[in-house]
């Protein structure tokens, strides 16, 4: 039996769409605290000074350390829900990758053996950015931050044409390969990881009915693959849903709960 | 178990405005700066400048030498300065003068850096 499409989409976007406003509202210096208050990484970046001295470094503050703890437990139910149905920078990319999605008939995106490599390019970057804000107490990762430079409008921190350069890097790459800063890049995104391995709702494919079309997999904006496993516990899974929109036969992709 | 996929939102909405509620758990300060006088009455401030981690230590010298001054804890986040004193050696008024005081510059010229918004 067919089911309709993107019904799924049509939950997430207003939900990132509000969480996209909310971060725009804040940075046009509306509301009592900055935007950059409220993000998670601020919190990872703030334990060392916290632990060191029982103090904040920089700018960072309490609702920092407090959105990470909200953010982590996410991850322990959720997995990366906070990267498919919140953040504003994971909308931003998502958003040109569909729009280049017109333009591009057949992506040139790397093969999954040079994905996987590329994919762990994270996790050096976290702890190079992690040493040297810890080593100065100062957040360095703003001039190379496209959550801080969009939304500050290259504000204090930002690196000059090394900001910019780095910026149109990251642009090109998104309309290159789909959640490119994401799936390559992200610090946030790679100290979520284990947690996210740990998250407790899954998407669970239907041997019996899964025709195996692959339509599941097509749509994954991480290219991953659902049609290959039975329990999809890939720590990259945002739940986005996508591929239960995109799956052609209905209950074939479920979320579930399952350890 | 089988999950609807509303519950997704939901546990977002949940968990952001978790994490938002329980930001009053952690109440460590950007900058703590105790003096040697003993305190008897407190004094917070919203001070628009007080932003980063460089501008508390800027302003908590400031009240380097002043005497009645007890301590200066400084949360640049909430750009709110907390002042532990004795009235008796200086008053709020003082505290809030000597904050926007006109800074001298290198170039000869002097600018207020500091604005006192609110004090309690």
């Amino acid at each position: 039996m067919l089911h309709s499409r993107h019904a799924n989409r049509w939950l997430r976007y207003p939900a990132l769409t509000l969480f996209l406003g909310l971060t725009v509202y804040l940075a046009l210096g509306f509301g009592s605290r900055s935007f950059e208050a409220f993000c998670p990484f601020g919190g990872v970046e703030s334990l060392w000074g916290l632990v060191r001295g029982g103090e904040f470094s920089c700018t960072l503050g309490p609702l920092n350390l407090s959105m990470l703890i909200g953010v982590l437990a996410l991850a322990l139910l959720a997995r990366k829900a906070f990267c498919g149905w919140a953040c504003p920078i994971g909308f931003l990319g998502e958003l040109a990758s569909r729009l280049t999605g017109l333009i591009w008939r057949r992506r040139p995106l790397p093969s999954p053996k040079v994905n996987g490599y590329l994919k762990l390019l994270r996790y050096p970057l976290l702890v190079v950015a992690l040493y040297f804000t810890y080593k100065t107490g100062e957040l360095i990762l703003r001039g190379y931050d496209p959550f801080f430079l969009v939304f500050s409008g290259f504000g204090h921190g930002s690196l000059g044409l090394v900001s910019w350069i780095v910026l149109g890097v990251l642009v090109i790459g998104a309309f290159l390969v789909p959640m490119f800063f994401c799936r390559y890049l992200c610090p946030l995104g790679a100290t979520f990881d284990p947690f996210s391995k740990l998250g407790l709702l899954k998407i669970v494919r239907n041997e019996s009915t899964c025709n195996n079309c692959g339509a599941c997999s097509r749509k994954c904006p991480h290219s991953l693959s659902p049609n290959s496993v039975i329990t999809l516990r890939h720590h990259d899974c945002t739940l986005c849903l996508e591929c239960v929109d995109a799956s052609t036969v209905k209950n074939t992709l479920e979320l579930k709960a399952t350890l | 178990m089988r999950i609807p996929t509303i519950i997704l939102p939901l546990l977002v909405a949940a968990t952001m405005f978790g994490g938002y509620a329980l930001r009053g758990a952690f109440t460590q300060p950007t900058t703590n700066l105790v003096f040697e006088a003993s305190p008897s009455a407190t004094m917070t401030c919203t001070v628009k400048g007080v932003k980063c981690k460089g501008t508390a230590n800027f302003f908590t010298q400031l009240y380097n030498g002043t005497s009645g001054i007890a301590s200066i804890k400084t949360f640049a986040a909430e750009h709110k300065v907390v002042f532990d004193f004795d009235p008796a050696l200086i008053s709020k008024e003082r505290i809030k003068e000597i904050m926007e005081a006109p800074i001298p510059l290198r170039d000869g010229t002097s600018r207020q850096i500091f604005f006192c918004e609110s004090m309690d």
